[in-house]
């Protein structure tokens, strides 16, 4: 009997992770995702820290999805204490969440999963077969990097988003930077659907039956909102984000340093593809494009077109970022001082739509706004649950390929989810 | 001349300083040019587990006894190793300060009995296991530092690295004091220079990302703060956020719990 197959480091994903499967002679009986990324126990020393310490700590839960984490903590802190924040400030939040995605989703897309379909083991391998979409790849990379730089300050942990606002702001010639560097993304984007849609499909799978996301109340946008969409296929549920807790469960399996989460009892799926199935306006401009072009079609659910519903966003992302910018460049950007913040006894929970999907913060403060209960859930943390059903049915399909060849396959998979190990461990409470 | 073999890696961290390097993204061609990139897990599924490295460069704190054994198994492969990030060089964030039994407890707080089983335990800096040739400071680390390092490295010479603080390059910039003028709890008098007063130059007070300058005055540090109505258990906590032993320089203050 051969030994159970295990993965030490899984390459191209952000964090440590690992997959193990079991053998029974030849076959191929059983398979885990291990989470082995260290637990560095944030949500425990968050406490007594004070309101305004918190967003630049639980930033470092994660770099890629830094500003994720800093806005969600603010929402959160400012739902506690019943600040109303200014318009400007909603628009550069939104703006700053959309420079994180488009970071993200170019990092992924192209860095990590790309290989996976050309069959290298890198990106650095395109310089010698293609060359032209390194370059573009980069730069729509660089776009995303460079405005959550304009507008928080750093492209890694912001530091201008502050409870009640922003601490400082960019001037006019920035944003028109800024816009230009947009414009060349938006015609990059399309150079690199075209080159997206001609990849080859791997084998579908089924995937989770159901999906949970943050409902967008203008449609579109990944800040905004304080409503659930809970979707088991037919039905649909909005549920305020503060209930979270009634219809999200976790068990903390012993192989993993992630808890694993259920919905009503159901291994459930967030991300971009979740959102797009939980959409409730059809895209237009260049994501419109990028559906049709991809061959995005209802029901969602196969866990590789999590990939291409990235590139929809990616290329939405960019048009929606320009008109932010433009808007701003209109109406002139404001040096307003943050929303007036009056620390309480209070309990504040806020969700947003981190890059990779549905992204919860919870947080009770004393008097004088000190933490004293913190719990974060994050996407991969819910995701964790749908990787290992969807692994399994990869086993249960061809439990007797060879072994590289069901290796390759699963890896595939579980970058298709785009997991964020280092955020994975962090979905605590205490 | 070969082109020197590097090598960068991850242990336990939030694996921003890595993401610093991949957002070089007009340099990577010009470094992938300069330098062999041997082993990099987080790019890369084709690893050179064998080679010789001349740099590697290893993120994050050791964190479990997988991170220490990757932390040992890459000294020995290399001639020359460089901390990137606080937690590398500190421990940062989760070096919390606390025994490992505290710690344990807290584990079990979080994850209930199935934390037993975890391979775990408090964060240290990889200093603590091996020794370490260059360390690049900040939380994450300022791209033109990674730039300069990786240069003078190729050259065969250490980088200069400041060795004043935070205030230093402030002024330089010639920034209102945020301490002083407008008594924000800026942690810049005790924090290394290198992030030419990012934070403060944006209207934020320094929150100490980078850990301390030489012979910070912890004890001087957390009365100015106490003297802008800030209490000292908070205080404590600001101090210490990136690098909580340096708390154990300070001095007992009458009533300090």
């Amino acid at each position: 009997m051969s030994p159970p197959l295990r993965i030490e480091t899984l390459t191209r994903v952000e964090g440590h992770g690992a997959i193990a499967v079991e053998y029974d002679g030849d076959r191929a009986v059983d398979v885990r995702f291990d989470v082995t990324e260290g637990i560095r126990l944030f949500e425990s020393i968050l406490r007594k820290r004070s309101y305004e310490d918190l967003p630049p700590f639980i930033s470092r839960i994660c770099a890629i999805c830094s500003a994720a984490h800093t806005l969600t903590a603010l929402k959160a802190i400012e739902q506690a204490f019943e600040v109303r924040v200014s318009e400007q400030t909603e628009a550069l939040r939104e703006l700053l969440m959309t420079g994180g995605n488009i970071a993200s989703h170019a990092l992924h897309i192209f860095f990590l999963a790309v290989p996976d379909y050309l069959g290298v083991p890198d990106s650095l391998a395109l310089a010698r077969s293609h060359p032209e979409l390194l370059s573009i790849a980069l730069r729509l990379k660089a776009v995303g990097n460079a405005i959550q730089e304009t507008i928080g300050g750093r492209a890694v942990h912001p530091v201008r988003a502050v409870p009640g606002g922003f601490s400082s702001f960019p001037d006019f010639d920035d944003l028109l930077a800024l816009k230009a560097r947009i414009e060349e993304g938006i015609r990059d984007a399309r150079t690199a659907l075209d080159f997206l849609a001609g990849l080859p499909d791997p084998e579908p799978l089924p995937g989770s039956a159901a999906f949970l996301a943050l409902r967008s109340p203008t449609g579109k946008g990944y800040y905004a909102g304080d409503q659930l969409v809970v979707q088991r296929r037919p039905d649909v549920r909005l549920a305020p984000i503060s209930d979270y807790r009634q219809f999200i469960t976790e068990d903390s399996p012993v192989h993993s340093h992630a808890r694993h989460s259920r919905v009503d009892e159901q291994v459930f799926m967030v991300g971009a593809l979740a959102r797009l199935e939980t959409r409730a306006r059809p895209h237009d401009g260049l994501a419109e494009r990028a559906m049709n072009d991809l061959g995005l079609r209802r029901p969602f659910g196969n866990p590789f077109d999590n990939n291409k519903a990235q590139m929809v966003e990616l290329a939405g992302d960019f048009e929606r970022a320009g008109r932010l910018v433009q808007r701003l460049m209109d109406e002139g950007i404001k040096s307003e001082e943050p929303a007036d913040v009056r620390p309480r006894a209070a309990h504040g929970t806020a969700g947003t739509e981190a890059p990779r999907g549905l992204l919860v913060h919870s947080y009770e403060f004393d008097e004088e706004g000190l933490v004293t209960t913190a719990d974060v859930i994050t996407p991969t943390a819910m995701n964790a649950a749908s990787i290992e059903e969807q692994m399994r049915e990869v086993i249960s399909r061809t439990p007797r390929a060879p072994e590289g060849e069901l290796r390759a396959r699963l890896e595939m998979l579980v970058r298709a989810y785009d997991p964020c190990i280092s955020c994975s461990v962090h979905m605590i409470r205490i | 001349m070969n082109r020197p073999g590097v090598g960068i890696y991850g242990l336990t961290g939030c694996a921003g300083d890595q993401l610093v390097i991949l957002n070089c993204e007009a340099r990577l061609l010009e470094i992938a040019g300069l330098v062999d990139i041997l082993d990099f897990p987080m790019a890369s599924s084709e690893r050179n587990r064998t080679s010789r490295l001349d740099i590697a460069f290893v993120e994050g704190s050791v964190m479990s006894a997988r991170d220490e054994a990757l932390l040992h198994w890459i000294r020995g492969r290399s001639d020359t190793l460089v901390a990137i990030g606080t937690c590398a060089m500190w421990g940062g964030i989760p070096e919390i300060g606390a025994s490992t039994a505290e710690w344990q407890d807290m584990r079990e707080a979080v994850y209930g009995p199935a934390a037993i089983g975890y391979d775990s335990r408090p964060a240290r800096p990889l200093s603590d296991f091996v020794t370490v040739d260059v360390a690049l400071p900040g939380c994450p680390i300022e791209a033109h530092e990674f730039l300069e390092c990786l240069a003078c490295l190729t050259r065969g010479y250490r980088p200069a690295l400041p060795r004043y603080p935070v205030c230093a390059e402030c002024r330089w910039q010639e920034n209102g004091c945020l301490l002083i003028e407008r008594d924000m709890p800026c942690l810049g008098p005790l924090t290394v220079g290198g992030c030419r007063a990012r934070c403060p130059s944006l209207g934020q007070p320094c929150i100490g990302c980078r850990g301390p300058v030489e012979d910070a005055n912890v004890t001087s540090g957390l009365w100015t703060l106490e003297e802008r109505g800030v209490s000292r258990s908070v205080a404590r906590l600001k101090v210490g956020a990136f690098h909580p032993s340096s708390l154990l320089s300070a001095e007992p203050a009458g009533g300090d719990s």
